[in-house]
């Protein structure tokens, strides 16, 4: 059931009780005027902007993107078929693989039944919605949102910056474009992933916890310093 | 005043160094000059300077042994500042920087000299023969209750160097490498192992521990003794090599690293030292930042080739710790490479070809070669024949015995020995010189092979300890090249190559072609295995022939222990601390198994094998700590409303990594002042909390409901959707592991709470069970514990304030107690919960974290007129402690079940499926009705003022205050407050058979020896019927 009224036992249907289980499903995202005059992003206290045409890394924070978690069994009869109908993206099955679009949605292999999904933040519930409707048996969708923010980092010295921080190997033979991993980072832990090599530039992305964008967000600061760090507000 | 002659020192020509470039420096506060190039050793070399340091347990005056890693003595503070101090600094590592400042280590003395006065002033004065090998074990050994205080001193005396006062103002971090060969050592091996494995387009790191790359071929001198490779002077050749590495992508080339840590499955820690050679204290870099003074390169490695060559042994004879005895090997690369002479009359002692180059060196630069004493009878290489054409004297059959000089070498005696009947055999003769270098062979550098455990093995060929290749230790290891025992440069080559094709097979590269350099030929005729000389007074009466220069172990030592009764080298080694600290037996291993093996009548191998530990070579700690230190120490995380509370001043509690309100002091208030204030405001009118940081598990799935009912001891099947229920979960052992409220969404739809510290392992746990036990459930489930913040709104006048805020019916009997509402609060979607962890009416909203602090900055701009206060921890415990509710992990320690904590309310036995914890709680044990249950206690009040006494937490209840000690232990208090509502202080607190003894008096014996008293109560203190929760 994709609306908000399920907390009403009433209004669920026999029909849809027995085709999926019952779910509650709301649009957390406000207004679009509201959203603008009152997020803040986890890192918004620590990534203001600093110019650095000479910057060895790059950092921006893409904040308020929609994150979803999936869970399923993509062994399952239509599972992948439906999150490829929903997405437009098809369902990475090979481990710590992403696939990616230029409309913003990605979708992220994290574990045998679990994926991450990061959509443009005000296409969030339309997407969790259209899971809703593909997906049938057992499978979960979860917004996050609110839970993750996403750092890009790029600069000619990305990769020295993740070398300061993980212990995965981030060389494009090891690590090329379309790969993602859960990562130890500094002393906690982040999604890492390979989105783009443009003219032998890499960028990263970090899809961090909230609680953890802080703590973070200055060990990445840090780590660049010596290289020189513009900030992309 | 700096001093101005021209060092006699320093040759005219030649060596590595920028003869343009002066640069000053201090040593023990004088000023001196060097070169742009020279280590401080050749530098302090290049001045004279002699005497470096007083050894460590004789107080012998000590001067430059060696070149590299591998010296005993020069062992050195750095630093101009305070702050900057760098103890156990190498000289001969130490690359000269203009302004460096250096003391010798004088503590040694100093605190033995003070060690030795306290405790044994019959002893007076310093001395060998008052200090034998053993001699602190056996003097210091009784009293035994003394013990402490000697270690005081004892340690004290055994410092090299000092830390600094001050904090250090540089920094320092990590670099993770992964690789597909790392080549550690780059002379000819390295060099060529790496060229092999880069032009197959494997990745490569190569590094070398000297300031510059090419290892043995940079103490080539360029004359025609040297070697040339596929016809070039040897440093062309490493120059090409070097600039085709450096333009490949994947070669990492680091000079100034050492490899110091071999671990499990090829982990190497390297340490780069990036900036100790331009100044004590790093310099910003070119971008005007910051940089890591040094480095650790956490590499992991698919093939790792060992290349570190091999370390020159000394002869041990006596006296041969005189300032102006060296290695052979160590005077001709002052010389080669740094343009400096160690002296002016040289005499060598040897046993192989290898050393005479220091003789030819030293010749060539000008210096009298006083004589060659070769312990072979009919020494014949090309090198020997070179020295001859020289006209150098060589005596055949003979070696140095002792060298004459007490702060300088002033004379060798020489003499012909027999070595097999370990004497004297001719006479002595005396021979006027300033300088005593010797040989005995190369010991290959095998330390690293050794760090995981896999023992050298002596090789008979080698005359040395080769690493262990092909052991279960070594898997992916290789070495090649003087590490491991090839010594001529045709040899060398030869292993390195097929050492690194090795390397690029095993890592799947299709092998590149490379032609092994064809080598000049060089005819070296064998060594004489020689380690300690005869003398021609027995070791132990003869002057002292020094094994480990850096722990002052003489052969003389090692034969009194041999005789002592110790006969493994390990304890040879422990009781004479020979190979001990910094030095790792460098020099000295070899030469003292020899000894012992000697007076043991056996061979080397028969007396042991030589182990090596990490790290190769000291490592400052701040290497270790990389940025993890400071503020980067250890994660703290923060919730939505971080900014706001600390712009509200409010003090922090650690909970777990998260940092969360403690409370929030106002003016001078202190936390009883504040805490009483805020308990106060949420009695009488309304407080928040923020609780984003409990933790909160979506869950769903058609099975989600069974799988709560059995993860949770209590019943779940008719929850209805829109209600919440506080669930209890036990381990399987019974005892209470977390608890939380769960509330039902949707039919198939649960979001669980758990406790803070808990959130993560209850996640793990219940995937677990799903995973391994239950799979056939279909359940799901995910954290979202970050995503939603949580703001709990509670006292008399939350309804009122909450409806200011949101569209959703707050009537009481639209919206009961243990209920669910979704709608808008402050515009922003959410949930509203109402629950109460404090006894009053209490709303917790629920919105997406990027808009909880606008949510919670709105509460404050409509509360203001009710009152509204924020509250922390430390005020939730107490009000949630009024009301008797439980903190898992507080008021229970794991040994604590539902019934033990009153709860059995929550226990549902009848549950058709078993539940985790169930088998448990049915053991008699679990049953016993005198296990410690929860109560509550008051404690009594005999005069004004005890309405203050606030029991400790942990403190330990008895029965009978008057029971002989020790007392029967009979509980001890869990939590424990003063209430501001009640109006004294309170606890909860576990008592054997509590339950039953309501209303009794319990003792609590304090440290000051006084007894407090308490009542056994019920532990709900206030609102016993939960009226307040239910308005």
């Amino acid at each position: 059931m994709s609306d908000a009224t399920t907390l009403d036992p009433q209004a669920v249907t026999d029909a849809d009780a027995a085709t999926r289980s019952q779910t509650s499903v709301i649009d957390q995202r406000p207004a679009l005027d509201v959203h603008l005059q009152t997020a803040r992003s986890p890192l918004a206290h620590l990534f203001t902007a600093r110019a650095d045409a000479n910057a060895g890394v790059v950092l921006e924070e893409k904040a308020f993107l929609g994150h979803l978690m999936l869970r399923g069994d993509p062994a399952q009869s239509g599972f992948a078929e439906a999150v490829e109908v929903a997405l437009g993206l098809a369902l990475p099955l090979t481990s710590s693989t992403l696939n990616l679009n230029d409309a913003g949605v990605s979708i992220q292999w994290l574990a045998p039944d679990e994926w991450l999904i990061i959509v443009p933040g005000e296409e969030a519930f339309a997407f969790e919605q259209a899971l809703h409707e593909q997906l049938s048996g057992r499978y979960q969708v979860v917004n996050v949102s609110g839970g993750q923010t996403v750092v890009s980092l790029s600069g000619a010295q990305a990769r020295q910056v993740l070398m300061k921080s993980t212990p995965t190997d981030v060389h494009p033979r090891a690590f090329p474009v379309g790969r993602g991993v859960p990562a130890v980072f500094a002393k906690a832990t982040l999604i890492l992933r390979h989105v783009s090599a443009k003219e032998g530039e890499s960028e990263f992305e970090l899809v961090i916890r909230r609680s953890f964008a802080d703590y973070l967000g200055r060990w990445l600061l840090d780590a660049s310093e010596e290289f020189g760090v513009c900030i992309k507000a | 005043m700096t001093e101005t002659r021209t060092p006699s020192r320093r040759t005219s020509s030649g060596g590595r160094i920028n003869r343009e470039t002066s640069l000053n420096f201090t040593f023990n506060g004088k000023r001196y000059q060097g070169l742009a190039g020279d280590t401080l050793a050749s530098a302090l070399m290049a001045n004279g300077v002699d005497v470096l340091n007083a050894s460590f347990k004789y107080a012998r005056p000590r001067g430059l042994v060696a070149a590299g890693a591998e010296e005993p003595n020069a062992i050195l503070q750095l630093g101009s500042t305070e702050s900057g101090q760098v103890p156990n600094v190498r000289a001969t590592q130490q690359a000269l920087y203009d302004g460096l400042e250096a003391h010798a280590v004088s503590g040694w003395v100093k605190s033995q000299k003070d060690l030795m006065s306290r405790f044994l002033p019959q002893v007076g004065k310093l001395g060998g023969k008052f200090m034998p090998p053993g001699f602190y074990y056996k003097t210091f050994m009784a009293p035994a209750s003394l013990w402490m205080t000697y270690e005081k001193y004892i340690r004290k005396a055994a410092g090299l160097g000092r830390s600094p006062l001050e904090n250090d103002p540089d920094i320092y971090d990590h670099l993770h490498q992964h690789t597909d060969v790392l080549v550690i050592g780059s002379g000819p091996a390295g060099l060529l192992a790496a060229l092999v494995a880069a032009r197959s387009g494997a990745r490569v790191i190569l590094c070398d521990e000297q300031e510059e790359l090419g290892g043995s071929l940079l103490s080539m001198s360029g004359d025609c003794l040297d070697q040339t490779l596929d016809g070039q002077p040897a440093s062309e050749w490493r120059d090409a090599v070097l600039a085709e590495l450096a333009a490949c992508d994947d070669v990492l080339l680091l000079p100034r690293t050492t490899a110091n840590g071999y671990h499990d499955h090829n982990f190497v820690t390297l340490h780069e030292r990036r900036t100790e050679h331009q100044a004590d204290i790093a310099p910003v870099n070119s971008r005007g930042a910051r940089q890591a003074r040094s480095r650790l390169h956490r590499v992991r490695a698919h093939r790792v080739i060992m290349a570190t060559g091999a370390h020159e042994r000394p002869l041990v004879y006596s006296h041969n710790d005189v300032p102006g005895n060296m290695i052979a090997g160590a005077v001709t690369t002052y010389l080669t490479r740094f343009g400096v002479a160690a002296g002016d009359k040289l005499v060598l002692s040897v046993n192989n070809d290898h050393a005479y180059r220091a003789a030819l060196a030293w010749k060539a630069a000008g210096r009298d070669v006083v004589a060659i004493a070769d312990a072979r009878s009919a020494p014949s290489g090309a090198l020997v024949e070179a020295a001859r054409a020289a006209g150098i004297r060589i005596i055949t059959g003979a070696a140095v015995i002792e060298a004459r000089g007490d702060r300088r070498v002033t004379g060798a005696r020489v003499a012909a020995i027999d070595i097999d009947g370990f004497k004297v055999t001719g006479e002595v003769e005396e021979l006027v010189c300033d300088t005593i270098a010797s040989s005995g062979g190369y010991s290959p550098v095998v330390h690293l092979a050794a760090h995981t455990g896999a023992r050298p093995v002596w090789s008979d060929e080698v005359h040395g300890f080769l690493p262990a290749l092909g052991a279960p230790m070594l898997k992916g290891f290789d070495a090649c090249g003087a590490a491991n025992g090839s010594f001529s440069l045709e040899d060398v080559l030869v292993a390195a190559y097929a050492s690194g094709v090795a390397a690029v097979e095993a890592c799947e590269y299709p092998v590149a072609d490379t032609i092994v350099p064809a080598v000049s030929a060089l005819v070296e005729a064998p060594m004489l295995p020689l380690y300690q000389v005869p003398h021609d007074k027995p070791t132990a009466r003869a002057p002292k022939q020094f094994v480990d220069l850096q722990n002052d172990v003489t052969a003389a030592g090692i034969e009194l222990a041999t005789r002592e009764g110790f006969e493994s080298i390990e304890h040879v080694k422990r009781y004479t601390a020979m190979g001990f600290g910094t030095d790792q037996g460098k020099l000295g291993n070899v030469n003292g198994m020899a000894v012992a093996a000697r007076c043991l009548g056996q061979t080397i191998p028969d007396t042991g094998t030589t182990v090596f530990r990490p790290n190769y070579t000291p490592v400052t700690f701040g290497a270790i700590v990389g940025r993890h230190c400071g503020a980067l120490f250890d994660p703290m995380r923060y919730t939505a409303m971080q900014e706001w509370h600390v712009a509200q001043g409010a003090k922090f509690e650690d909970v777990g990594q998260w940092k969360r309100p403690w409370y929030y002091p106002q003016g001078s208030e202190d936390m009883h002042a504040a805490v009483e204030r805020e308990c106060l405001a949420v009695r009488e009118k309304v407080g928040v909390l923020d609780a984003s940081t409990l933790g909160k598990i979506d869950i769903t799935g058609r099975d989600a409901r069974e799988f709560l009912n059995r993860i949770y001891t209590n019943a779940w099947a008719k929850l209805a959707v829109g209600k919440a229920r506080y669930g209890l979960m036990c381990h399987d052992d019974g005892m209470v592991m977390d608890d939380g409220v769960t509330t039902c969404l949707a039919e198939d739809h649960f979001l669980m709470t758990t406790t803070t510290g808990g959130a993560a392992a209850i996640l793990e746990w219940m995937e677990l069970w799903h995973q391994t036990e239950w799979p056939e459930l279909d359940v799901q489930m995910t954290s979202v514990t970050d995503h939603w913040a949580t703001l709990t709104v509670t006292g008399p006048e939350a309804r009122a304030l909450v409806g200011e805020l949101t569209d959703i019916d707050l009537d009481r009997d639209n919206f009961k107690f243990m209920e669910v509402r979704e709608g808008m609060i402050a515009d922003i979607p959410g949930r509203i919960f109402r629950i109460s962890f404090t006894g009053e009416l209490s709303y917790e909203l629920n919105v997406p974290a990027n808009y909880g602090q606008y949510v919670w900055e709105t509460l404050f701009a409509k509360g203001e007129k009710y009152g509204l206060t924020p509250y922390g921890t430390e005020t939730m415990h107490v009000l949630r402690a009024e009301k008797g509710f439980i903190i898992v992990g507080q008021d229970t320690d794991g040994s604590m079940t539902p019934e033990d904590l009153g709860m059995q309310w929550c226990v549902g036995y009848n549950k058709p499926y078993s539940w985790i914890g169930k088998r448990a709680l049915t053991r008699p044990d679990t049953r016993r009705d005198d296990r410690k249950q929860m109560i509550g206690l008051i404690p009594r009040r005999k005069k004004a003022g005890d309405e203050r006494i606030v029991l400790q937490e942990g403190a330990q209840i008895v029965f009978d205050p008057d029971h002989a000690i020790p007392m029967p232990m009979v509980g001890h208090v869990t939590s424990s407050y003063y209430s501001p509502t009640l109006g004294h202080g309170f606890a909860l607190a576990v008592v054997k058979g509590g339950s039953a003894r309501i209303g009794e008096t319990v003792f609590l014996p304090q440290a000051d020896g006084s007894t407090l008293e308490a009542e056994i109560t019920a532990p709900v203190f206030y609102d016993k019927k939960g009226a307040r929760q239910n308005v």
